[in-house]
């Protein structure tokens, strides 16, 4: 069983914050709010101290925003998909009648 | 006999519920004929709904035959529960919601019922994302584009590239992902923020591979 991510507390000091803490915390940070970490002011400046982790989380934030664009479909089924569904109720449909 | 019509999509976004799947010029009338039995109504559901249906299938499962029976599946599931059907959210959401249920049910008959599905989603050490902290040069170059984010998404380890569709690009939240995966909320968030790392550690591959004259077909 996997632990939760741990709680964030308000006035809690983030510009103290070690890189790990910082680390074990994003999981709960993406997930909370509009998941826009880099905008979020608590972390301004620990961000500003930390550059590798400002790229993380920029990347994060790229991945997660374009993952949208993956909503509108490109794949299109075979013709077979709906020629097996019509002839699965059409035989459903004589099986009622008769 | 039931006929599959051509029928363009219209979308108009409303706020709220139905902002992720916003309803769709027709589909509210075909789905009350559909529902008093209608062919031809269910035939445009069908034609209105089998990309995103067959996508989402694709997705989860990462192989076209198993994705074209379970597309196949969800639409004869459809039509058995369309009656059900009470309009509290988008049809959208539900048809999908319905296929997500049915792939996880199939996935769960294929043995990942063995162990829990929280553990099974776990990839090995092998294929979860290496730390970033401390390297240099990290950050990728800029905009993604989708052909590249598709192939990368396709790599992820199973139990990533399921969390990362449901939330990142079908829009589920993360109590739902848990509810529908049998997995803690926390699972969920944990999961998605690996399968987010995994993913920026297989785009910076690429981009390396790209900066060092490799096709990207040949990626």
């Amino acid at each position: 069983m996997m632990a939760e991510s741990p709680t964030l507390y308000d006035g809690e000091n983030y510009d103290s914050m070690t890189v790990a803490q910082f680390e074990e915390r994003l999981p709960e940070l993406f997930a909370t709010g509009d998941g826009k970490v880099s905008e979020d002011a608590r972390f301004a400046n620990f961000l500003a101290a930390n550059p590798d982790c400002a790229a993380l989380v920029k990347d994060l934030e790229v991945i997660a925003a374009h993952a949208k664009s993956l909503f509108e479909p490109v794949h299109e089924p075979s013709d077979d998909v709906w020629a097996n569904i019509a002839s699965k109720l059409t035989a459903a449909e004589d099986e009622t009648v008769h | 006999m039931y006929l599959e019509g051509n029928y363009g999509m219209q979308t108009k976004p409303t706020p709220g519920l139905f902002k992720r799947n916003p309803p769709i010029a027709g589909e509210a009338e075909a789905i009350e004929r559909a529902k008093n039995g209608d062919p031809d109504a269910f035939s445009k559901l069908y034609a209105l709904h089998k990309r995103r249906v067959y996508t989402l299938c694709l997705r989860m499962l990462g192989n076209v035959s198993e994705a074209e029976d379970m597309t196949q599946e969800a639409f004869l599931h459809l039509f058995r529960k369309l009656g059900s059907f009470r309009g509290e959210s988008a049809f959208s959401t539900w048809l999908h919601r319905l296929t997500v249920n049915l792939v996880l049910m199939h996935l769960r008959k294929k043995g990942l019922n063995l162990v829990s599905l929280e553990e099974t989603i776990n990839p090995s050490e092998d294929d979860a994302p290496k730390r970033d902290f401390g390297s240099r040069d990290t950050q990728l170059a800029g905009s993604v584009d989708r052909v590249t984010l598709e192939r990368a998404v396709a790599s992820l380890p199973p139990g990533y590239r399921m969390v990362f569709v449901l939330h990142d690009v079908e829009g589920f939240e993360h109590n739902e992902i848990a509810t529908m995966l049998e997995c803690s909320t926390g699972n969920s968030k944990s999961q998605l923020h690996k399968a987010r790392l995994k993913l920026r550690e297989l785009l910076r591959q690429q981009e390396l591979m790209a900066i060092a004259g490799f096709g990207k077909e040949g990626a």
